[in-house]
């Protein structure tokens, strides 16, 4: 922070997407030599921002300014030659080659014929890695390297088009305390060599540790910047939680009843570590994690889609052997995938799209209950209000309320006793919320026990009878309802 | 929602359920738009060649067309459950070709095995070994395809050429009965076999009705068995068919089996047609059952399409080749045009689709 002028000042920059407005004419600036965080929780806008400065999506309106300069429209090839790099939340390496080719990738160096000089490549690359004080081989492949290690040859990669402006977009979700650790070490000494770093963060915690501003961002809007110094958490949560809640959820009390499900010590190697649980008749559980926290994988490792390295499951009081997901179903589980593509046979219609679960019950030759399951698609199309009320119709042209509701549906229709929800509302406009929420409601007063995994917080909050928070694999609080509160929760997962 | 279901149901199913009558006209047009394609094809294919040559329409042109188009009809359907899982089948000549050469061998030599002299065997002991021999090779194609997971078309394509080799092991190379065994063994084909493949009944030709039965077993499966639906989920969302319990290597492994076994039987009618096995006879007949079941508007990536299609497909592939014959259309011409055939009724679906899809 020595000179008074801005390295980067972005003004004004506005954006709007289809239905959301992603960024709120917001102003944002990083000194040279600064490490500068950015904060907010998912749907914020942070990467937002960082995609327009590193020119991956244009913006609609605003100005950016370079040591005073105003530089117009930003495509990836001239935030380079600005010196503005990003590394993504996603890797974008090529697995199969080596870790000097990809560091090199679209800037191989050159032998006086025109061929690969590979000798000079693995040179640089043993520099650029030595750079960082990072011991991983240029010539292996980078498959072959740990998760840590990627996001390593990653920075390395952008580090070799010399940035001033390092773009972090939430590294340290796949890292452990140690790697993360030798990541800010690594921000460190960039940052003695003058370069600027913006780094995206969900946890607070380390917000002390390596920037020295931070700037909350709330639904598109910026809502402060603070130096690290006046940046406790307390204030740093209502920052970033800040709204109101909107009560239109619908949930009646009901007294939880016997326990029907319970997870012991279930362990998935990388992602869980001995989890326990239990859900009772008639209750809504929430579980909330921010991004990769090992909810969705403690989903599929009860249901049987992953392979659990240890862990036992009780089904009322009686242990069961889940291994894979026709063994759930028999016991009366329903899952809700995270991801509606992942439930649906597009190319058929809505029968048997909801009796898909049936399938598996009966054997190979068995026969179909072919009018048996139109009466049940007609039953469900009405109950669930799907629209068009077509039986013949391919799901795959149902919008994404109507396809949800389908594979509702399916596990209505299976009878489960048990349903698990990953994230039930995601892509779904908010009038087919409110009616997954009041269907929610409407099984638990029939004794269905749901686990509902969301990383929407309202409506946790509002649906959920008890909460468990999770981070990296773990449980690390739990709340009954009423007791649990945005702050608390974040605070918990982050 | 309890009380209201069970006596509401009759009351509110019944109106869409007349709504669907009246509106069925329409939609049966829309699906004979939608699905006929294949079926326009080969009615414009016949209509030309009952015009352009007199031989095309007469009883015995269409006798030999039926017997030609019957086994790549049987062969297609098992493929149509392969390509509806979203795999693909390349070894089902290989299929065809080892179980009759086995059946052959057995049903005309005397061989010594463990001490003992075996055979010639009837006829009723040679199907059930094709069928089984069939049967075996399909196993083995899912069985490799779904533990070892290697992609389909490569474990196929490694069948296909071991299934050759070992079908020429079988027979020595010699065409199954060959002069020379014959003349020492005296043995040949049972009559029965060749009736299946060159027989009739009340004029029609057994391999059609073989043909049209094997359609009707593929169509059912499909329809009304929990294996049929699996395929059509495994073939359409793995991942969905994964998440609602449906064991995809199960279901893989089943419908590669079915394939064998109906190569099996393919195989055995073809040489009963020919007389004669040979470990490399039904040579071409991967690609033409492939070509057959795109022909009939089986989605090559899986989950949408159904055997009828396959039947007409096959039998497009027929007529075509008989056309071109009754033409004297010379033989290298025949390859180009059946090869521009293909495409054509392909593209011509696709645009139909797009058209009259919803």
């Amino acid at each position: 922070m020595a000179s008074d002028q801005p390295l980067l000042r972005m003004e004004q920059i506005d954006k709007q997407f289809p239905g959301v407005h992603a960024l709120d004419h917001v102003d944002f600036d990083l000194y040279e030599g600064e490490v500068h965080i950015l904060l907010g929780e998912n749907g914020a806008g942070k990467s937002t921002l960082m995609k327009i400065l590193s020119g991956s999506i244009p913006r609609d309106s605003g100005r950016i300014f370079i040591q005073g300069d105003e530089i117009g429209p930003l495509d990836p090839e001239r935030a380079q030659e600005l010196g503005i790099g990003m590394v993504y939340q996603e890797l974008s390496l090529v697995p199969s080659l080596s870790v000097a080719e990809n560091l090199f990738l679209g800037q191989l160096p050159r032998t006086q014929i025109g061929a690969v000089d590979w000798p000079e490549m693995f040179r640089r690359a043993e520099e650029s890695l030595a750079e960082l004080r990072v011991d991983i081989d240029p010539r292996s492949e980078v498959r072959e390297l740990e998760v840590a290690e990627q996001q390593l040859t990653e920075i390395a990669r952008i580090l070799t088009h010399r940035p001033r402006i390092l773009l972090l977009d939430e590294p340290t979700s796949a890292l452990s305390d140690a790697e993360r650790e030798r990541l800010f070490e690594i921000m460190d000494r960039l940052r003695t060599r003058g370069v600027s770093i913006v780094y995206i963060s969900h946890r607070l915690a380390e917000v002390p540790r390596v920037g020295q501003r931070v700037t909350v961002l709330r639904d598109g809007q910026k809502i402060g910047t603070l130096p690290v110094e006046e940046a406790d958490e307390d204030t740093l949560v209502r920052m970033m939680v800040g709204r109101e809640l909107t009560e239109q959820f619908p949930k009646h009390d009901v007294e939880p009843g016997e326990p029907i499900l319970r997870v012991q010590d279930l362990s998935l190697d990388g992602f869980l570590s001995d989890i326990s649980l239990e859900l009772h008749e008639g209750e809504i559980l929430g579980i909330f994690g921010l991004m990769g926290a090992g909810q969705t994988e403690l989903a599929r490792a009860i249901f049987g889609l992953e392979a659990k390295s240890s862990g036992r499951l009780y089904i009322n009081g009686q242990q069961v052997n889940i291994r894979r997901p026709t063994d759930a179903i028999r016991h009366g589980m329903g899952f809700l995938t995270r991801d509606r593509r992942e439930g649906l046979v597009p190319m058929l219609p809505i029968p048997p799209n909801v009796t898909l679960a049936g399938v598996s019950q009966i054997p190979l030759l068995g026969r179909l209950k072919l009018q048996n399951e139109k009466e049940i698609g007609a039953q469900f199309v009405r109950d669930l209000r799907i629209q068009p009320p077509s039986l013949d119709r391919l799901v795959n042209y149902l919008s994404g309320g109507n396809q949800q509701k389908v594979v509702l549906a399916r596990w209505l229709a299976s009878g489960s006793k048990i349903l698990i929800f990953d994230e039930p509302t995601r892509g779904i406009d908010v009038g087919a919320k409110a009616e997954v929420f009041a269907l929610m409601d409407e099984l638990t007063q029939r004794g269905v026990g749901i686990i509902m995994i969301s990383s929407e917080m309202p409506e946790i909050l509002a649906m959920a009878d008890r909460i468990l928070v999770m981070r990296s694999g773990e449980f690390t609080a739990e709340f009954a309802r009423g007791e649990a509160t945005q702050e608390r929760i974040l605070r918990a997962a982050s | 929602m309890t009380e209201k279901t069970s006596t509401g149901r009759e009351t509110v199913t019944a109106p869409p359920a007349a709504a669907a009558e009246a509106g069925g006209l329409r939609d049966a047009l829309q699906q004979v738009l939608l699905r006929g394609g294949p079926l326009i094809a080969l009615t414009l294919l016949g209509v030309y060649l009952s015009l352009a040559t007199p031989y095309f329409l007469s009883f015995s042109n269409l006798s030999n067309v039926t017997r030609q188009s019957a086994i790549t009809a049987i062969l297609a359907v098992g493929q149509t459950l392969v390509i509806l899982s979203a795999g693909i089948d390349l070894s089902v000549g290989a299929m065809a070709a080892i179980s009759a050469s086995v059946a052959a061998v057995l049903m005309t030599q005397r061989l010594e095995f463990l001490g003992m002299a075996v055979g010639p065997v009837p006829f009723l002991v040679g199907l059930p070994i094709a069928l089984a021999v069939g049967t075996l090779a399909g196993f083995i194609n899912g069985f490799v395809i779904t533990k070892s997971r290697i992609p389909d078309f490569i474990a196929t394509l490694g069948t296909l050429t071991t299934y050759r080799g070992i079908a020429l092991l079988v027979t020595g190379g010699l065409p199954v009965p060959s002069h020379l065994t014959a003349t020492e063994l005296k043995g040949y084909l049972p009559d029965q076999m060749l009736w299946l493949g060159g027989g009739t009944v009340l004029g029609v030709p057994v391999a059609g009705l073989i043909a049209l039965g094997v359609v009707v077993i593929g169509w059912v499966i499909l329809r009304y068995t929990a294996l049929g639906r699996a395929t059509y989920a495994v073939g359409g969302n793995r991942e969905a068919a994964r998440v609602s319990g449906i064991n995809i290597d199960r279901t893989k492994i089943a419908v590669y089996t079915l394939s064998g076994l109906m190569a099996g039987l393919g195989g055995f009618v073809l040489a009963g047609r020919l007389n004669s096995a040979n470990a490399l006879m039904a040579d071409g007949q991967e690609l033409n059952s492939i070509a057959a079941v795109v022909i009939g508007g089986t989605n090559l990536f899986g989950g949408e399409g159904g055997v009828f299609g396959s039947l007409i497909g096959a039998l497009v592939l027929g007529v075509l080749a008989n056309g071109l014959n009754l033409l004297n259309v010379s033989d290298f011409w025949q390859r180009v045009f059946q090869g521009l055939v293909i495409i054509l009724v392909v593209v011509f679906d696709q645009w139909r689709r797009r058209r009259f899809g919803r």
